[in-house]
Parts: structure tokens; sequence; C-alpha cells
């Protein structure tokens, strides 16, 4: 740790393996937050671009959170910008097309119903919930990456669970 | 086990065999099981780490090429500025200057009205900046002077500095020679940081660093500004210095103690009379060739 405090973000080495250690977290982050229209890959970017330019003022382990403020502030801004063409139900996580053939009637419809449901969740409920689900990632994990208690994200996830469950009776 | 309890350790993937049975026999397990199955098709489209970053390490290398590009031109630019502002400040704060040459005189009016003429191979030097605040002007040679009311006006010599409260006075420096002559108001000579004020006809005369009594003047002007230089009791080498600066001749003397007192007056405009002025009061002979004049006495 006390060596860490000497290091330089400014350094190629450093700064690739911030990246290899949270870009695809931040990219999953951003993903199931907004949803795929706003470009995550590009807020990504944008993001780590934000953070070698500050990187004589960020300490090694301030550029996670570092880049999730950056990136999240960057789509916040664009959502702002968009909201009267696009609103943000619509930008929901969009459906991963790899159907074989014979897909079901009834499955379609299944999936229709969830990704309506989805879109209902609030940003706090989905983020943690496909994380969990979709990405395997545990309480804990996901606890340190939102930088809240793993009470509070298990709080969320059983929260979207029950909400999912109810909207999709209901629809 | 209580349901939540189960569901939630179910999520965490925390289940031991025990629970896991316990899970299965819940009545929504296979509700749950499909929900879980069809969540999987909303999974993010695969993250190519390494090929983001190395399209984030290139940005990042072009952004640096483009922000030398901006800069450069930027500091270009600053750079002109910068030129033509110290050019522009330079000189417009720059002194103004003015000379005379031999057997040139000239009037000049200052920033607030103030008129000075000038005698013969004289320089005078002063700011039109912030001159209402700062009446100064530099002097080395002769020069007269009427004064605009206002603030405080100075005249800075290499012998001595002179005040002035009133308006119209000269002021005469050469080489060894100091002299104020006040005709108008009052003036304060300041001579080794000693200050004497002058009043009307007063004059202050200093030659080869020793003061000098004169009595009253009485003209109203300086002769010279009616081309005629007037001397009383001066010693002979000024009459000789005025003489030169007036005709641009060189005098040599021969035999002459140049510093006997000489008082009369010689004109501008002549220089036959004006050297039979000069030397026939001392019963001196000269000899004129171009323009050097032997003075020699038998």
């Amino acid at each position: 740790m006390g060596k860490q405090l000497h290091e330089n973000i400014c350094e190629e080495r450093l700064f690739s393996s911030i990246f290899n250690k949270h870009s695809k977290d931040l990219h999953n982050f951003l993903y199931y937050k907004f949803g795929e229209l706003l470009n995550p890959k590009d807020k990504v970017q944008e993001a780590f671009v934000k953070l070698w330019e500050n990187c004589s003022k960020v300490s090694p382990d301030k550029a996670k959170s570092f880049v999730f403020t950056t990136a999240n502030n960057l789509m916040l801004n664009e959502t702002a910008h968009q909201k009267v063409v696009l609103r943000h139900q619509q930008t929901k996580p969009k459906m991963y097309t790899n159907e074989s053939p014979e897909f079901l009637m009834q499955e379609s419809e299944y999936h229709d119903k969830l990704q309506k449901a989805l879109a209902n969740l609030t940003e706090a409920q989905r983020v943690a919930f496909m994380m969990n689900r979709v990405e395997g990632k545990r309480f804990k994990e996901i606890a340190a990456l939102l930088d809240i208690s793993t009470k509070a994200v298990e709080k969320r996830i059983y929260g979207a669970l029950e909400k999912l469950r109810k909207d999709i009776k209901e629809l | 086990m209580n349901r939540e309890i189960l569901i939630s350790k179910w999520l965490d993937n925390d289940l031991n065999d025990q629970e896991l049975e316990a899970f299965k026999a819940l009545e929504d397990y296979d509700d749950l099981v499909n929900l879980n199955q069809g969540l999987q098709a909303f999974k993010v489209d695969a993250y190519n780490t390494s090929e983001e970053l190395d399209t984030v390490l290139s940005t990042i290398k072009s952004n640096k090429k483009q922000s030398t590009h901006w800069f450069k031109p930027f500091m270009r630019i600053a750079a002109i500025l910068a030129v033509c502002f110290s050019l522009y400040y330079y000189t417009t704060t720059l002194d103004t200057t003015i000379t005379t040459e031999f057997a040139q005189k000239t009037t000049i009016e200052l920033p607030d009205t103030s008129s000075v003429s000038l005698n013969a191979k004289s320089l005078l030097t002063f700011n039109k900046k912030g001159w209402k605040h700062n009446r100064e002007v530099e002097l080395n040679g002769e020069a007269f002077f009427k004064v605009a009311k206002g603030s405080s006006f100075k005249v800075k010599t290499k012998t001595g500095l002179v005040t002035v409260y009133g308006t119209q006075f000269n002021v005469k420096q050469w080489d060894h020679y100091f002299e104020v002559i006040c005709y108008e108001g009052l003036v304060g000579v300041t001579y080794n940081s000693q200050e004497t004020k002058l009043n009307s006809g007063d004059s202050f005369l200093i030659i080869d660093g020793k003061i000098i009594a004169k009595e009253k003047e009485n003209r109203s002007e300086p002769s010279w500004l009616n081309n005629e230089s007037t001397f009383k009791s001066a010693p002979y080498k000024a009459v000789i210095a005025e003489f030169e600066r007036q005709y641009g001749v060189h005098i040599t003397l021969m035999n002459i103690d140049s510093d006997q007192l000489f008082t009369g007056s010689f004109a501008h405009d002549n220089i036959d009379v004006a050297i039979k002025a000069i030397t026939l009061p001392l019963r001196v002979t000269y000899s004129k060739t171009n323009h050097t004049i032997i003075l020699k006495r038998e």
C-alpha cells in the first residue's frame, strides 16, 4: 500500500492495468443503467481519457471511483440532452440476439414482458440485479463496485426480483 | 427456513446442499429458474477489454498531438500580442525630447498650454503621459518658461531643481553656469538640497559652484527672446560660449583671461556687429576665418 502512494497513473503500464481491471465492470454498469443507445463503450473510453488527462491528480486507489463518477456524469449529461427526443424507458437493455430459429411464440412473449418489466425497475435496482443475475457477480463484489453496503445490494436485488415477478404476472 | 432468506441466498449463490433442497421445494422454484433463464438473453454484448484499451491509448496519444497543435499557434499569437503591446506601451510612455541646434531658437507648447522657448543648442525632455499629475521637464541649456496655472511645475537640471509656483521664468544651465531669473510670480530653486525662493525680478546664479548675488532684473522677459544676449558681470567664457552657440562658430582665446567679467550684449542676427560688441569693450582684436574666430589681446 505504501508503495502505491508513489505510483502515478501517468505511467502507461499502471494505466493499462487499471483499465483492464475496471473497464469491463464500468461498461456493464453503464449498460445496465442506461441501456445501449447511449453508447456505454464510448463513455468508458471518454472516462478513461479523462482519467489520463488528470493522471497526476488522481491517486491509483481513487481511479476506480473517478472513472465511475465521470462516466456516470457523461451519461447523465447526455440523457439530459436527449430527454426530449427519447425517453429513458426506451433505452432499456436490448434483447440479446442469439435466437435459434425454433424460438417459440410463448418465449418471445415472455421476453417482451421481461423487457418491459426490466425497464420499469429503478436504475439502481436494475444495475445491481443484472450484475448479479447475468454477470454472475456476488453481493460483496457488487457492493464494492457501487460503493454501498452488502445489505443494500441484497435489498436492491431482492426488491428487483419481487418487482419483476409481480410485473410479469400483471402484464 | 424462511422463503425470503432462501431466495436471497440463491441470488448470492450461497446455498448449501440442504438449503438447495429446501429452495427447490419452494412453490415458485420453476418460476424463478424460468425467469433466470430468460434474463440471460439480456446479457450485454461481449466487451473486448484489450481492444478498448488500444482505442483509449491511441486516443490519448492523438489528443496529446492535438493539444500541442492548438498550444503552439496560441503561444505565437500571444507572443505577437505581447510584442505589440510592449511597443505601444513603450512609445506612448516615451519621453518627448526637443533639441535646438546652433543659432536655432524654438518655442514649444506643453500639453497644458504652458509654453517654453528654447535658446540655441539646448535640450528639453518631458513626458506627455501623466502630464496633469506630474508636470516635470528636464532641461539642458537655456529656456524661458511661461507656465499655465495648475499643479506644481518642475524643471530638472544637472545643477539644481526649479519648482514653479508662479508663471514666467528663465533657466540657464551650462557646464559651469546655472542661472534662474524669475520674471513674474514665484519660483523656488533647489540647489544642494536647499531651496531659494525667487520673487519676480530676482535671479539666482551659480558659477563654478559659487552662488553669486545679482541685482534686480527689471525686464519682463529675457533678452534672448528678442535675439540679443545680455550679460551683467558675467565671466567672459560664458559670453564666448553663448556666442559660439548663437553663431555656430568656434572661438579661440589667446592671451585673454576667460574669467574676467563682462557687461554688455550682442545681437544674434549680425555676426560682424556682434563680434565687435564683445571685443571692443575689452580692447581685443579678432581675426575671422570661416567658422573659427581667434581673439587676441595685443
